[in-house]
């Protein structure tokens, strides 16, 4: 069963290259789901601390187990060069805690190539109900599951009205 | 040491002021508002005898304590103790390179008519390598002292301009005093107030102040007080080599502006590492005449002051308001009294460590004249604030660490020793649960906190599907040592996206350093062992004998955190009291 994954990634703290801070650099985040991936714009100013505010939709395969955060940063030559990855696994989106709908504010330690720490990502991810219209990003989650219309439990439709039928038999 | 020339700037180039909007942050050095202990104060009639004050803090000719640039000087301000032991009440931000810093960041104390405050100020120089972090987390004891001054608090609100000014001085220890410079004092009421103002502000056509590359500008906004007096409320990040400059949006509460009229100094500076940071122009505006700037997609330029001809001279570069909301930053007494539900749920140790409750040095001790124990005496106390706050008064409430009648050691049992249901109604509830649990179980152990963790993070997930808002707020009553911190902080990572706040109280007398740890309040998020973080600190620490002690009241205690990691939870999801209107 494909779901939707609106994925936002926020910002990250603590970047390091070698164990250092780093300053003046421009990052840009990559999300990666299966072999589908989607880069946030450079952000030039944070240094060590960017912000992206990065949304994207994705689509999801139920057998996914995790969805994996690169954070790059572009050299002067233009290269992009790889900082850290942090895997999220899909138990922490769509599991015991979150049910459809809710929008999880996650963070993680990012690893460098060597397994080191090199700072921590900040995202929120919301699993899109299976619905035709598409709700607008980041309200209150509670607020858009109270519908105009009375829903039965479970149900997510409208109420069905039905009209009693005789049969008259001639 | 290839900083020791500028020292680092991307620490100095750093927004100051505002409002933050993080997820997980909470309210900064205001050691004197608490919602919450306000109001269970009134409600018995109590009427608070103080009002808040807000510090704004100067200094001047502070000596140098840097090689080849001046000092970094932060000031830290402390309350003497009635033991004459200091408190620490607030820290102001870093400022590089100056000697005669003028600090943003405003330290809040509630100022009590009726008792002698002292207040002590301590200056220091912050190291290069601190540059970068958190004020909250530096350790004073590392960074170099520069001077004390003291004060006491009645004295400047006496003052006619309620400012002061104070000679530092301090001990270095060569037998001879140096003069060590100033600091001044602004004091000002601060009016809460809910109105918070988010502007996107740029600029273009500044004059270039560089020599060899462009000038590196940021704003400065300060209130202009009564006498003319200047008090800086927020500085921009610094945009480099930009003559046209974007800045990140600026947040300002009425607080800092004071109302939408009162006049605002806009200054647009040259960011300079040396510190001097040279004015490039400046302007006169309130916030109602930024909103119109902005409606009507107007611009309004610069000026220098010049001294020569009397006449500002106009310069071409502007100033452009893109956009300006008018935000309600509701309270948490707003969300409470609006029906948001605060429920609560207790769970108590019973491990080993207690001590057998037959002996009298036991902490479980059942002693039959009637005295109660430590945690008898810990859950009436603790009790009668959750039930001022809880409103149908049935709390879930579990046991941990006891071996039950089947024999199996639980971590997660029911106090009331039922097995349809683990509520209780209110404090009497819980103690006879507890009575009758401590015939029913055995101490056993070990200590793990990582079963109710769950629990409570079960229920508090179960409601998010239900529309009715509710908070949850988990009491553990322990005494003291975990064995099992990974586990309970895996727990606690997992719970940190929910509505769920963990009140872990300390009872006895056992080292509780532990228990700092799981309360990040030195900045450290939790971090599991799966690599994911703590979204937001969830847990408060409460030690008893401190409460027993007398040096800080239950409520106090208890209640301290609760409404800002409510408030952090709640903001982040854009949710507000029951029936106020969406912005």
């Amino acid at each position: 069963m494909t779901k939707t994954l609106e994925i936002d990634i926020r910002s990250a703290e603590g970047l390091k290259i070698n164990r250092r801070l780093i300053k003046k650099k421009k990052t840009f985040a990559v999300v990666k789901i299966g072999e589908k991936s989607r880069s946030s714009d450079l952000d030039d100013s944070g240094g060590s601390n960017p912000t992206w505010n990065f949304k994207s939709e994705m689509p999801m395969k139920g057998s996914v187990q995790f969805i994996s955060i690169e954070v790059f940063y572009r050299t002067r030559c233009g290269r992009d060069k790889k900082i850290g990855e942090a895997r999220i696994p899909a138990t922490d989106f769509m599991g015991r805690y979150s049910h459809e709908g809710h929008l999880n504010f996650l963070s993680y330690r990012l690893r460098d190539e060597y397994g080191d720490k090199c700072g921590i990502v900040n995202v929120s991810i919301v699993v899109k109900p299976h619905s035709t219209e598409t709700t607008t990003m980041f309200m209150a989650s509670s607020s858009s599951s109270s519908s105009e219309t009375p829903s039965i439990d479970g149900y997510r439709g409208r109420i069905v009205t039905g009209l009693p039928v005789w049969r008259v038999t001639t | 040491m290839g900083n020791c020339l500028t020292g680092d700037v991307a620490g100095g180039k750093q927004a100051i002021g505002g409002v933050q909007q993080r997820p997980t942050s909470t309210t900064t050095n205001n050691a004197a508002q608490n919602d919450a202990v306000d109001f269970f104060f009134r409600s018995r009639g109590q009427y608070p005898l103080f009002s808040q004050i807000e510090l704004s803090l100067s200094a001047s000719n502070l000596i140098d304590r840097d090689i080849t640039s001046k000092s970094d000087p932060m000031a830290v301000m402390y309350l003497r103790k009635k033991d004459g032991k200091l408190e620490e009440i607030g820290r102001t931000e870093v400022i590089l390179n100056s000697l005669n810093p003028n600090w943003i960041e405003k330290i809040t104390v509630s100022f009590q008519f009726e008792t002698v405050q002292t207040l002590v100020f301590h200056v220091f120089d912050v190291d290069t390598r601190y540059h970068n972090v958190p004020v909250k987390t530096l350790k004073l004891k590392e960074q170099d002292y520069l001077g004390e001054a003291t004060c006491v608090l009645s004295e400047v609100m006496t003052k006619p301009n309620r400012s002061m000014t104070l000679n530092l001085h301090g001990d270095f220890g060569a037998g001879v005093s140096r003069k060590l410079g100033t600091l001044s004092l602004q004091a000002e009421e601060t009016v809460a107030s809910k109105t918070v103002v988010e502007m996107n502000l740029r600029s273009v056509n500044l004059d270039n102040k560089d020599l060899f590359s462009k000038s590196d500008p940021f704003l400065r906004i300060s209130r202009l007080v009564e006498n003319s007096i200047v008090v800086p409320v927020c500085r921009t990040e610094v945009v480099d080599n930009n003559l046209n400059p974007i800045w990140k949006p600026v947040c300002l509460t009425m607080q800092q502006f004071g109302s939408k009229d009162t006049p605002l100094l806009i200054e647009c500076l040259d960011f300079n590492t040396s510190g001097n940071h040279e004015l490039i122009g400046r302007t006169e505006k309130s916030v109602a005449e930024l909103e119109r700037l902005c409606q009507q997609r107007e611009a309004i330029n610069f000026v220098y002051p010049s001294t020569s001809h009397g006449r500002n001279k106009v310069l071409k570069g502007q100033l452009i308001v893109d956009r300006f909301v008018e935000k309600i930053q509701y309270s948490f007494l707003d969300y409470i009294s609006s029906g948001f539900e605060l429920n609560f749920m207790v769970a108590v140790d019973f491990t080993a460590s207690n001590g057998d409750p037959r002996t009298p040095s036991s902490l479980h001790y059942n002693d039959p004249s009637g005295r109660l124990n430590s945690y008898q005496k810990a859950i009436m106390e603790v009790g009668e604030v959750i039930q001022f706050y809880d409103s149908d008064r049935r709390f879930p409430a579990w046991g941990f660490g006891g071996r039950t009648a089947d024999g199996h050691v639980s971590h997660a049992f029911n106090l009331n020793g039922a097995s349809y249901g683990d509520e209780v109604v209110g404090v009497e509830g819980i103690m006879s649960a507890y009575s009758s649990a401590l015939a029913n179980v055995a101490l056993a152990g070990p200590t793990l906190f990582s079963h109710v963790v769950d629990k409570a993070a079960h229920t508090a997930s179960q409601s998010l599907s239900q529309n009715s808002p509710k908070y949850f707020v988990l009491l553990i009553i322990t005494d003291g040592v975990l064995t099992d911190m990974a586990g309970t902080i895996d727990a606690l990572v997992r719970a940190s996206d929910l509505p769920l706040s963990v009140l872990i109280v300390g009872v006895g007398n056992t080292d509780f350093t532990q228990m700092e740890i799981l309360d990040a309040d030195k900045g450290r998020r939790l971090e599991s062992s799966t690599g994911r973080v703590a979204t937001r600190d969830i847990v408060q620490f409460v030690p008893m004998k401190e409460v027993h002690s007398g040096q800080v009241s239950v409520v106090q205690a208890l209640l301290e955190e609760l409404p800002g990691q409510f408030l952090s939870y709640v903001r982040c999801r854009n949710i507000n009291p029951v029936g106020a209107p969406a912005i």
